[in-house]
């Protein structure tokens, strides 16, 4: 019976976060557009509805109507894979993420994560590394030299990012002590690691744009040298998954960001749940922002910055932290 | 070697540009420029609420255009269609009874064409002309590909005077040999005359 | 063999070569507009000039007319050459009118590609341009003078080569004109070559004047079918029309060049009456089940009647795949045939011919031109096999000598001796010439006294190489035999002599390897009168058009249980077949010929096949309806058709085919590529008819003395069926007359230009009488002609009576 109880809040849990995570991802599109548009001094959708709010609405209608098309040479079934890699991925990535504290629920304390992993965060970067999978493959399966050299791109930029991105995260850990990332967020009730990692956080802004593959790292993608890149050759709803994939990834980015550095729900005055979506909402204006106003790097720059900078600071930040721990006995 | 490097306008950075602290300053002012756009009104009109006046050059729709006199300028001369990087053009030459070579029939599939302004360049007669109205838009794929007759226009489009049959040498009912721009009238064979 | 450096690669020639052609040797082409390597050079156009730096001559220099010596250094690049040639161009430009647009050469034009090549772009000369009056040269060629270089390759090709004197130069200084002195119709047959010659657009191609250009031809290698040589020619088609032909250089056959049937003979191919229907009696119905109802007849009739009771006819002009397929068939199904051709002795002629030329006589039609004495027999080469004239002329240019001995009023464009002899003298002639040349001394036969036989022998004898050239249309095989005796009697005394067949049919060479014992269309409808042959397969043979004996053909027709017929020309026959399944013309099937001299050669298919769009939109904009299918796609290609009638079921008759064309005869090897364009192994041909040749024919041929024998021949224009289908050639055609020589007129009591009418066994031929004073005495020769129902008698040459010639009065 308590397992039974247990599986109907899990399969709840999971459908809540799911269906919040499609809802936003859409308007987090329409809010990508429509700031884009403003911050070029231009109008941004406004057809569809009152501001072009139906435009996400549209937008599925179409992508889910369009006909898919599988080119001839490409691989079939690894071809139609991609996507749902990409996708799937992306919204796993939100399993670990606490989104406040524990509530009770018919007199149960009812956690709210929908599984508090002791290794999320290691269980996060698994996640991410497998994504890279949907890029690589698509741009394989899709047999075509544009859609093949972005999945290269794609699975370089990664493995160059991703380095980084796991070495900024280690001073969070040691400082918190622990993988979870319930204990992550918990050992910020006090300061939020931003105040204490300005370097680590930095660093993990900008890998895990790149991670994302946003501008300016949208190298895989580049529109003006490969067509589309990784996804040249995709069309209708797989061409969906993808894009869905991107914009789930935002969330994630900003859930992660929150968790790790901002103090994840910790805030004053308002519901805990709140402060973390206000924190993701942040995040997402900023990358926004950036995208509407930095020019796409080149390739030897990208990977320059990742290889050259971002990695040894982070090394160099990892012995200054443990050095401060270890000496100043802070803890 | 160095003389055969390729020259460019870009000048070697000074010391103080290529420093951190102008970079962190170019990033700054760059969200700040955009930053600054939010509070500006956008320079966007809307279409097809408002439409511009589109400069007699751009290029849309084409056309066939006629001589100053009024005839078919087109000497189905095969050029356009030779040109055309997407092979839209197609058309039948043929002769008229007044001597002047013509397209029996013309065609652009203007679902394929995509309005490079190639055949323009190539047509040696000023026939084929790009006119600005872009808002040619179909339905059904096939009423866009258009024949002659919806092809040939009245007037003689960007070239107001150009008669290609006034230069060729070829004879016509309106010109023979001798009378066409700069030419000496016909050699009399018979003659011994130096 | 001098050695010689052009752009520091250095190259061995044969003396006598020009420093142009040992260049071109390397791969690198000098602009030229007057040099080309049929005509030779003249100098010019002064755009071939470069730079000699080294060696016995030195500066610059025209590359065309200096020959390659020992110790020469060239450059084409040197600065000073390249920029005499831009100076050149520009001056050669001075006048060009400025029609490039309109012009049909554009394109394919030597001229735009040098003057853009040179670097000329921009006109500077304001001055007034000259210009000139057109001619109309009649159907064929179109003129526009103002676009002349004044390189003079078609007055050198004109007059010095074909050897006709109506077109040429006039006119001095900067007014130099090329053209006839009046307008009128160019009398060469030869005149299309003038299109291909002329390095810019004043001669261009009148029928298909303003259909084209060249970027949009589907343009594949090709070859002629209106005669047995096998000229090459280069095909052009577009819009699902054949438009064009070309002459497609192959100095072992043709040269350079084709003649006029070839190059305008493809109107068959894209006319409208074209069948492309298949058709049960007369009704359209799909492909797939016509060619079933076909092949049930054909079970039908054999399970009733047996197999010998299916008879199978084909062209001598199919290609070698449908010969190997038809063969194949008959030999597999014990069919009767194939026959490839009309009558007993045309079937003995081609054969008697084919098995006498043997490997070490045979020789090609530009070997010919290598020749010293060339005599012909029985052939009347500018009307049978145009080229062969060419061949000829060029024999006379070298200071050669051309002997005809032949009945009918023979025309050649130059000076060659004619000894117009009655066909039944013929033998005793060759007889006696072959004794005189072995030594014996002969006894004369009953000729004229200018006829001097000893003479001519001695002077073959004489020759260093002689070649005989004999036709097989007018003669019997006897004579056929005698003329390879006589090669073979001159080889004997020379190392070199030459032999030279003509044959009818394009492929009768090939034609004539389907059986030991020849098959004939006579001998089938023999069959078919005694009840033996009781279905008639039909391929590609239009027996309506072209069997000598229209009446009796009709009645044995109807007396047959069924008629199928493939072809891709339209005749009565097709809709009184029981099946008519349409075929497709060598521009769609492609193939492989064999020509007269055995040499084995392949055309590509060209298009795709369907109706001409041309056709499908009634000359105006293409329907704009689409559709997966091409209109009018059904026919097949003839050997597809007979395998599937043949075949057990729909089965894919490729492999068929291979085995069908391994297994047609041992001397035709196609599974090597190289072996097509050769000759194919004659050694491997039975030869039992040669040495001593058939007895001679009973004297049944031996005109009485008030008898005529009459000639039904072949006339360069009009008689050839698939060439006289073209529009542009109608207005080439003579109108169709009997040509005897005055004296005849007079004996048999007719009057020139009158019509006489002639009776042979309830059957009569009307047609006006012409005088020529060449023709022999007692020979009347009448063009099988198109407009002429001339399919009367049985045979194209037969004895007619005196009494059964009747004088019409109007
Ligand atoms: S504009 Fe360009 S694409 Fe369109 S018809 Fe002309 S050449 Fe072709
Ligand atoms: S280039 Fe000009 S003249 Fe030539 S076919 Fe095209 S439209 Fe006609
Ligand atoms: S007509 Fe042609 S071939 Fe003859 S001289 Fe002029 S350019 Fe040469
Ligand atoms: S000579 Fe015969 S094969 Fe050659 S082009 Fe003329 S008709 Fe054709
Ligand atoms: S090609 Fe040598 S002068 Fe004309």
């Amino acid at each position: 019976m308590n397992y039974l109880l247990g599986l109907i809040v899990l399969l709840i849990k999971i459908a809540v976060m799911l269906g919040g995570l499609l809802l936003v991802a859409s308007y987090l599109v329409w809010l990508e557009r429509k700031l884009l548009a403003r911050l070029q001094i231009r109008l941004g959708p406004n057809r569809a509805g009152i501001f072009g709010l139906l435009q996400p609405i549209a937008d599925a209608i179409k992508l889910l109507t369009k006909e898919e098309i599988v080119p001839t040479a490409a691989d079939g079934f690894i071809f139609r894979l991609a996507p749902a890699v990409v996708a799937v991925t992306a919204m796993m990535m939100f399993a670990v993420v606490p989104l406040g504290p524990d509530i009770r629920l018919f007199g149960r304390s009812v956690p709210m994560v929908i599984t508090d992993l002791n290794v999320g965060l290691l269980f996060v970067f698994a996640l991410s590394s497998l994504g890279v999978y949907g890029v690589a493959l698509g741009g394989w399966a899709s047999n075509s030299k544009f859609a093949l050299l972005g999945g290269i791109r794609g699975a370089a930029q990664m493995i160059s990012y991703e380095l980084a991105l796991g070495l900024s995260l280690v001073p969070v850990v040691m400082l918190a002590g622990s993988f979870s990332l319930t204990a992550i967020v918990d050992a910020q009730s006090g300061v939020p690691f931003i105040v204490l990692q300005p370097v680590s956080f930095a660093i993990f802004v900008i890998s895990a744009m790149a991670e994302s593959k946003r501008i300016p790292f949208d190298l895989p993608e580049a529109e003006n040298e490969l067509g589309a890149g990784f996804h040249t050759e995709y069309s209708g709803m797989r061409f969906g998954l993808f894009f869905l994939g991107e914009y789930v990834h935002i969330q994630v980015l900003g859930a992660l960001t929150a968790v790790f550095f901002l103090g994840g729900w910790h805030g004053p005055w308002l519901p805990p749940v709140v402060w973390l979506m206000l924190k993701i909402f942040i995040v997402a204006l900023i990358m926004i922002w950036i995208r509407g106003t930095l020019p796409r790097l080149r390739y030897d720059q990208l990977m320059a910055l990742g290889w050259k900078v971002l990695i040894p600071v982070s090394l160099i930040n990892i012995v200054v932290t443990g050095a401060f721990i270890q000496f100043a006995g802070f803890s | 070697m160095s003389e055969n490097k390729i020259k460019t306008d870009e000048k070697p950075l000074k010391p103080a540009e290529s420093s951190g602290w102008s970079a962190l300053k170019a990033l700054v002012e760059g969200f700040a420029t955009t930053a600054k756009h939010l509070a500006r009104k956008p320079v966007t009109e809307s279409y097809p609420e408002f439409k511009r006046q589109l400069p007699e050059r751009s290029r849309a729709r084409i056309v066939l255009t006629r001589d100053p006199d009024g005839r078919e300028r087109c000497v189905a001369c095969y050029l356009c269609s030779a040109v055309c990087p997407v092979s839209c053009i197609s058309m039948q030459s043929a002769e008229q009874p007044d001597g002047r070579r013509y397209a029996r029939w013309f065609r652009i599939n203007f679902g394929r064409c995509i309005y490079c302004g190639l055949c323009e360049e190539a047509c040696p007669t000023s026939a084929i002309q790009l006119t600005p109205d872009f808002e040619n838009i179909q339905r059904d794929i096939l009423t866009l590909v258009f024949e002659k007759k919806d092809l040939l226009v009245d007037g003689c489009g960007k070239d107001p005077s150009y008669n290609f049959y006034e230069h060729a040498g070829v004879t016509t009912d309106e010109r023979g040999k001798g009378e066409h721009a700069n030419e000496a009238p016909p050699v009399n064979v018979k003659s011994n005359l130096p | 063999m001098p050695t010689l450096k052009i752009d520091n690669r250095e190259i061995n020639v044969p003396a006598g070569t020009k420093v142009i052609e040992a260049a071109e040797r390397l791969g690198i082409m000098i602009p030229r507009f007057c040099f080309h390597p049929a005509l030779g050079s003249v100098g010019a156009c002064r755009v071939c000039a470069v730079a000699f730096t080294e060696g016995p001559v030195k500066g610059i220099q025209m590359s065309c007319m200096i020959d390659a010596q020992d110790g020469m250094v060239v450059s084409t690049t040197d600065a000073e050459a390249v920029d005499f040639r831009r100076h050149v161009i520009e001056f050669l430009m001075l006048n060009h009118p400025h029609d490039c647009p309109v012009c049909d050469e554009g394109g394919h034009c030597l001229l735009q590609d040098l003057t853009v090549a040179g670097g000329h772009g921009l006109r500077r000369y304001r001055g007034l341009k000259r210009t000139h009056i057109n001619q109309d040269l009649g159907p064929l060629v179109q003129h526009e003078m103002n676009r002349c270089i004044q390189c003079y390759r078609c007055s050198r090709y004109y007059q010095e080569f074909t050897g006709y004197r109506d077109l040429g130069v006039m006119g001095i200084g900067s007014r130099v004109y090329f053209g006839r002195s009046a307008p009128g119709m160019l009398e060469s047959p030869f005149a299309g070559n003038l299109i291909d010659i002329c390095p810019t657009g004043v001669y261009t191609d009148k029928p298909s004047r303003y259909i084209g250009r060249r970027w949009d031809y589907q343009r594949q290698p090709s070859l002629c079918i209106h005669c047995s040589l096998g000229c090459n020619l280069t095909a052009s088609a577009r819009y699902r029309q054949v438009v064009r032909h070309e002459a497609r250089p192959n100095l072992e056959v043709n040269g350079h060049f084709i003649c006029d049937r070839g190059r305008y003979g493809y109107a068959y191919a894209s006319i409208a009456d074209r069948p492309r229907q298949a058709m049960a009696a007369g009704t359209p119905g799909p492909i797939v089940d016509i060619l079933a109802g076909a092949r049930e007849a054909i079970q039908q009739t054999v399970e009733k009647h047996g197999p010998g009771s299916v008879a199978v006819v084909v062209s001598p002009r199919s290609s070698l795949e449908t010969l190997a397929v038809v063969k194949e068939a008959c030999g597999q199904h014990g069919w009767t045939g194939p026959a490839a051709a009309h009558t007993n002795r045309q079937a003995l002629n081609r054969n008697t011919a084919v098995s006498c030329l043997r490997p070490e006589l045979a020789v090609s039609l530009a070997a010919d031109t290598e020749a010293h004495d060339v005599l012909v027999i029985g052939a009347d080469p500018l009307n049978e096999a145009p080229m062969l004239a060419l061949s000829l002329r060029q024999v006379q240019r070298r200071g050669g000598h051309v002997i005809v001995i032949d009945p009918r009023g023979v025309q050649l464009p130059f000076d060659f001796d004619h000894w117009a002899v009655h066909p039944s003298a013929m033998g005793a002639i060759l007889q006696a010439l072959i004794q005189e040349i072995g030594g014996h001394r002969a006894t004369a036969p009953d000729t004229p006294a200018t006829f001097d036989i000893t003479k001519l022998a001695r002077r073959l004898n004489a020759s260093p190489r002689p070649v005989v050239v004999c036709g097989t249309d007018i003669l019997t095989p006897h004579e056929i035999a005698l003329a390879g005796d006589l090669a073979r009697a001159l080889r004997r005394t020379h190392k070199v002599a030459g032999l030279f067949y003509t044959l009818a049919g394009a492929n009768a060479f090939a034609a004539a390897l389907l059986h030991d014992q020849p098959v004939s269309t006579e001998a089938v409808l023999d069959r078919i009168e005694d009840g033996g042959v009781r279905l008639l397969v039909a391929v590609e043979q239009d027996l309506w058009r072209e069997f000598p004996d229209r009446k009796r053909l009709q009645a044995a027709l109807k007396r047959l249980d069924h008629l199928v017929v493939l072809d891709y020309v339209d005749s009565p026959l097709n809709r009184e077949a029981g099946h008519f399944i349409p075929t497709q013309p060598l521009y769609e099937s492609g193939g492989h010929w064999i020509n007269q001299e055995g040499r084995l050669q392949a055309a590509s298919p060209v298009m795709a096949g369907g109706e001409p769009i041309e056709i499908t939109g009634g000359s105006d904009h293409p329907p704009r309806v689409f559709d997966r299918r091409i209109p009018g796609d059904e026919p097949l290609a003839a050997w597809r058709a007979v395998a599937a009638l043949a075949g057990e079921d729909e089965a894919d008759p490729a492999p068929q085919l291979k085995t069908a064309l391994a297994d047609f005869h041992p001397a035709v090897n196609l599974s090597t590529p190289e072996a097509t364009g050769q000759r194919i192994d004659l050694e491997a041909i039975a030869h039992d008819l040669v040495e001593s040749g058939p007895a001679p024919e009973p004297a049944e041929d031996d005109a009485p003395a008030d008898a005529v024998v009459l000639l039904l021949v072949d006339w360069t224009f009009g008689t050839e069926p698939l060439s006289a289908m073209a529009p542009a050639l109608t207005r080439m055609e003579a109108a169709p007359v009997a040509r005897l020589h005055p004296d005849e007129i007079a004996r048999l009591g007719l009057a020139e230009g009158r019509p006489v009418t002639v009776s042979l066994n309830g059957n009569r031929l009307t047609v006006p009488v012409q005088a020529d004073p060449r023709m022999a005495a007692g020979v009347m020769a009448v063009p099988r002609h198109h407009l002429l129902e001339w399919q009367v008698f049985g045979e194209t040459r037969v004895i007619v009576k005196r009494s059964q010639l009747k004088a019409e009065s109007e």
